[in-house]
């Protein structure tokens, strides 16, 4: 196993040397002469050290200042601070702990207390690590496991709406691009990194409300009629009431508020004559307008049993000659702006988009 | 001469810095190295000079070497003089340093009587 990393700073060569003498068996020694060396060394390669053993009275640069540089920087995330202190100093002790020290060796140097001390130290360090690193990938098990919940859920509903497999996941991608790109313009809709993450996730359940619409009508080959145009338009409706329907403590659930507005609204025009409530402009909230543009995009885009697909350029222009509906005008410049990269995912297949924008 | 009556005839204690650094032959070593240390010299200059910031981390510096050599009589008279220059005592700083230079001469001298023995 490769040997941890000790960097010494203390501006004492002696003091140096005996600490490498007790220390250079177990550890790999590199040594700084002040504070400022120190620094220097620690901008360049700290991520290679577990651990800094500080001198406090050093030239140039103080062992305080290095501590308080260190913990500007966060650096000691990385790695323990351990003091090396003069005996007669306790309230520069004090200091050097609320600066984010972790511990301190005093003089006389007793190489065995010396030795157990750093090991001890640099052991917590790792087991912490182990830990963060253990809870991080429970967490990332987690969002997986969800992800793919709704992922089932959402293809149940497109399996039956005969629906192409991708057309929740472009939706997702679509969304979120428009979001992404909406915030560079605005910050009227205050919208968070994490937001727009949940967008994206609550719109793949956007037409759940279509399970409780006919076959018949749901997959009809030929064109509707009035009356069966109005029952589809009911799955909006449909699909917010089950969601309401949920147990009362999960409807505070931001996924299932958003969800439930982009069930309900996705159908709204920003004219105030889409369904169900003709609500407009921004009455409609973002989330349901993001979707409602992805929804379209994708739909004109994709082969349905009632159509063929039209080009990416055909769609574009469709969507914003206002063919297709009337949408946020801010919104449809973010379109435009995204257009490209959406071509170039389409002709990649569509799904790698998820690759290009979470770089 | 042994390293133990070595440290005996400058007031040092041999047995603790023993019992710290586990080896004699470490200790000699870093008793040796004590020989080629400057900052006694530069807290000399320093005070001649008068850069008292530069004298007390000179003198702060022999002091913490002190204490991990047990060099006990000099450690007693480098907190003498640590303290009174970071209190700003110039002047008690100034009459300190003929006890410390003595202390600090005799082990000089001792450590090369017992240098002389050990290669003799």
């Amino acid at each position: 196993m490769e040997k941890q990393k000790i960097l010494i700073v203390d501006d004492s060569e002696m003091n140096r040397a005996l600490l490498i003498e007790i220390l250079e068996n177990q550890y790999d020694i590199e040594e700084a002469e002040n504070g400022a060396a120190a620094i220097e060394i620690l901008s360049r390669q700290r991520n290679e050290f577990s651990l800094v053993l500080l001198d406090i009275m050093m030239p140039e640069m103080d062992g305080l200042e290095v501590l308080s540089h260190i913990n500007k920087y966060r650096w000691n995330e990385r790695f323990a601070v351990i003091m090396i202190s003069a005996d007669d100093s306790p309230e520069k002790m004090q200091r050097a702990y609320k600066m984010g020290a972790f511990d301190y060796i005093s003089r006389p140097f007793d190489s065995v207390i010396v030795r157990r001390r750093i090991s001890n130290t640099m052991l917590l360090y790792e087991r912490q690590h182990q830990l963060e690193e253990t809870i991080a990938e429970q967490f990332r098990e987690q969002e997986k496991n969800n992800k793919l919940m709704i992922a089932i859920l959402s293809h149940i509903v497109e399996f039956r709406n005969g629906e192409s497999g991708a057309h929740v996941l472009h939706v997702n991608t679509i969304t979120e691009l428009l979001l992404r790109q909406l915030i560079l313009h605005t910050d009227r809709y205050s919208l968070s990194k994490s937001d727009i993450s949940l967008i994206s996730l609550a719109s793949s359940l956007h037409d759940i409300g279509k399970i409780a619409i006919s076959d018949e009508i749901l997959n009809k080959p030929d064109r509707l009629t009035a009356e069966e145009f109005e029952i589809i338009k009911t799955h909006s409706a449909i699909g917010a009431e089950m969601l309401s329907e949920l147990p009362a403590e999960q409807q505070d659930m931001p996924l299932l508020k958003t969800a439930t507005e982009i069930c309900r609204w996705h159908h709204e025009r920003y004219d105030g004559r889409g369904y169900p409530d003709g609500l407009k402009e921004d009455e409609i909230p973002i989330s349901a307008q993001a979707v409602s543009i992805a929804d379209v995009y994708d739909a004109l885009t994709s082969e349905r049993c009632y159509k063929k697909a039209y080009t990416h350029n055909e769609a574009i222009k469709m969507i914003i000659e206002g063919q297709c509906g009337a949408f946020n005008p801010l919104l449809l410049q973010c379109l435009e702006e995204i257009a490209d990269l959406l071509k170039n995912a389409q002709n990649h297949n569509g799904i790698k988009i998820k690759g290009e924008i979470s770089s | 001469m042994t390293l133990k009556e070595c440290y005996a005839s400058f007031g040092g204690d041999f047995d603790s810095v023993l019992l710290r650094l586990n080896r004699e032959q470490l200790v000699e070593k870093f008793v040796y190295k004590f020989l080629d240390d400057k900052s006694f010299c530069l807290f000399t200059t320093s005070m001649e000079n008068r850069d008292y910031d530069e004298a007390l981390r000179a003198v702060h510096t022999l002091k913490g070497i002190c204490q991990n050599l047990s060099f006990t009589k000099l450690y007693e008279s480098s907190s003498v003089t640590t303290l009174a220059l970071k209190e700003n005592d110039y002047q008690k700083a100034a009459e300190s340093i003929p006890q410390l230079s003595e202390d600090y001469h005799r082990i000089i001298n001792a450590i090369k009587v017992y240098q002389g023995c050990g290669e003799g």
